[in-house]
């Protein structure tokens, strides 16, 4: 039971940390995706309307 | 009676469902019965629980040829066993729905929600500790924590591989709790944050609209970078990633519906009904599986905390104060969180109205939970060695 409970808690500290390394990259992606292709704003408000409409 | 059947040898045939009936069949009836109760009356989770109530009455039918096991005479719920859930397919499937479904706008608008996502795994983690703590090997204990990502193909994905002696009670625990998530949820974020805490307003400041082409390459890049650091979640994070680049790409309509609609149908119709089928009275009727439940409930407890406490923790260095009750959509349960979440900010305060911040934390939620298992399933052979 004890080596379960060790792994567990490897599991964890390995785990916790590259997840929220993994997320950290996916921010640092996202925001680089999104600015390297802004939305034209008139398009945004377009696709509002018709949105709006159904 | 013995005489009578040995004079009349068709009377054991005829007599063998009677003869073979014990009280577990019975119990097990009746957890079937509670299953479809929740399903009809409660609304949770109907096109799940339905199935999978009816799946265990057919599995504890004794000499039930829905689960027979003979060789060239299997059952058909064996036969979809072995076709689905042996083989990771059907969990898989479902996750292409569940992408083609998905609108990650609100995330790529504000992707920093994703850290709200991350931190509500916690319970994964904990309970897997938790559950070393009773008695489980790690294997199991690993597949018993991730009911915690709140994420039913996950659950099923990982199970299948390093428990699935425990895939029935593992699914009915995962399936019950995400739609018990209106009564868990707010009793532990009232326990954990103040009044004022929960009517935090929370505004839209630098958020641009997302053009198209963010939307459809941004499948293609959580792919590939997920991938890259656990190979192994390729199929849960690309199937998921998959349906929804069908979605955006805007050219295959049909195959984005047939995902969201056909297929998301189908397959929650076979795979309810062939978990039910791996409740068998011998499996369920256990300390082991009131155990499995128990650590359930603790989670989606350890899940909204780690989610509640992270916000409150980036509250103490951040001039923009967050709500600290967004940080509980972080779990999977897709959109069912964010709506709870959102009401209770609404009967703090009838003018705060934080539904889209709470939608983007609990759509992260989505990513992050195949994260998680995507780890965990990498994790347990390396360190079971």
């Amino acid at each position: 039971m004890e080596s379960a409970f060790s792994k567990a808690v490897t599991l964890m500290t390995v785990a916790l940390p590259t997840m929220f390394a993994v997320i950290g990259v996916f921010i640092v992606a996202t925001k680089a995706l999104h600015a390297a292709f802004p939305a034209p704003i008139e398009a945004e408000d377009d696709e509002e309307e018709y949105e709006d409409e159904e | 009676m013995e005489v009578l059947i040995q004079q009349y040898p068709w009377l054991d045939e005829l007599l063998m469902g009677f003869f073979g009936l014990s009280w577990k069949h019975v119990v097990m009836w009746a957890v079937g019965a509670l299953l479809i109760y929740l399903a009809v009356k409660h609304d949770y989770e109907p096109s799940l629980l339905l199935p999978i109530g009816f799946g265990a009455v057919l599995a504890n039918i004794p000499h039930s040829s829905a689960v027979s096991t003979v060789p060239g005479e299997e059952g058909f719920l064996i036969v979809l066993y072995n076709a689905g859930i042996a083989n990771e397919l059907f969990p898989v499937l479902i996750f292409v729905a569940i992408g083609a479904m998905c609108d990650f706008t609100p995330l790529i608008r504000r992707p920093s929600v994703m850290l709200f996502a991350a931190a509500a795994q916690f319970g994964i983690f904990a309970t897997a500790i938790g559950a070393t703590l009773v008695g489980f090997s790690f294997e199991h204990a690993a597949s018993i924590g991730i009911i915690g990502a709140a994420d039913g193909p996950t659950t099923i994905y990982v199970a299948s591989r390093f428990a699935q002696e425990l895939l029935g009670p593992l699914s009915v625990a995962a399936y019950s709790y995400m739609s018990l998530v209106p009564v868990i949820q707010p009793p532990v974020i009232k326990a954990l944050t103040t009044e004022s805490e929960r009517k935090i307003k929370m505004g839209f400041e630098g958020e641009e609209p997302v053009s198209q082409t963010t939307k459809f390459l941004f499948p293609i890049m959580i792919t590939v970078i997920a991938g890259i650091v656990a190979p192994i979640s390729v199929a849960l994070i690309g199937s998921l990633m998959f349906g929804n680049l069908l979605k955006e790409s805007g050219v295959v309509d049909n195959l984005s519906n047939a995902a969201q609609n056909e297929l998301a149908n189908l397959i929650t119709l076979v795979l309810g009904i062939t978990i039910g089928g791996t409740m068998s009275a011998e499996r369920f009727l256990t300390f082991e599986v009131f155990l499995i439940m128990a650590l359930g409930a603790v989670a989606f407890v350890f899940d909204t905390a780690g989610g509640v406490l992270f916000a409150k923790l980036l509250n103490m260095f951040s001039s923009t104060k967050i709500n600290p009750m967004i940080g509980a959509c972080g779990i999977s349960a897709f959109p069912m969180s964010g709506r709870v979440i959102a009401k209770m900010a609404l009967k703090e305060d009838p003018t705060n109205f934080i539904i889209q911040h709470a939608i983007g934390v609990n759509v992260a939620g989505q990513v992050a939970s195949v994260v998680a298992g995507g780890l965990v399933l990498a994790l347990i052979p390396a360190l079971a060695k």
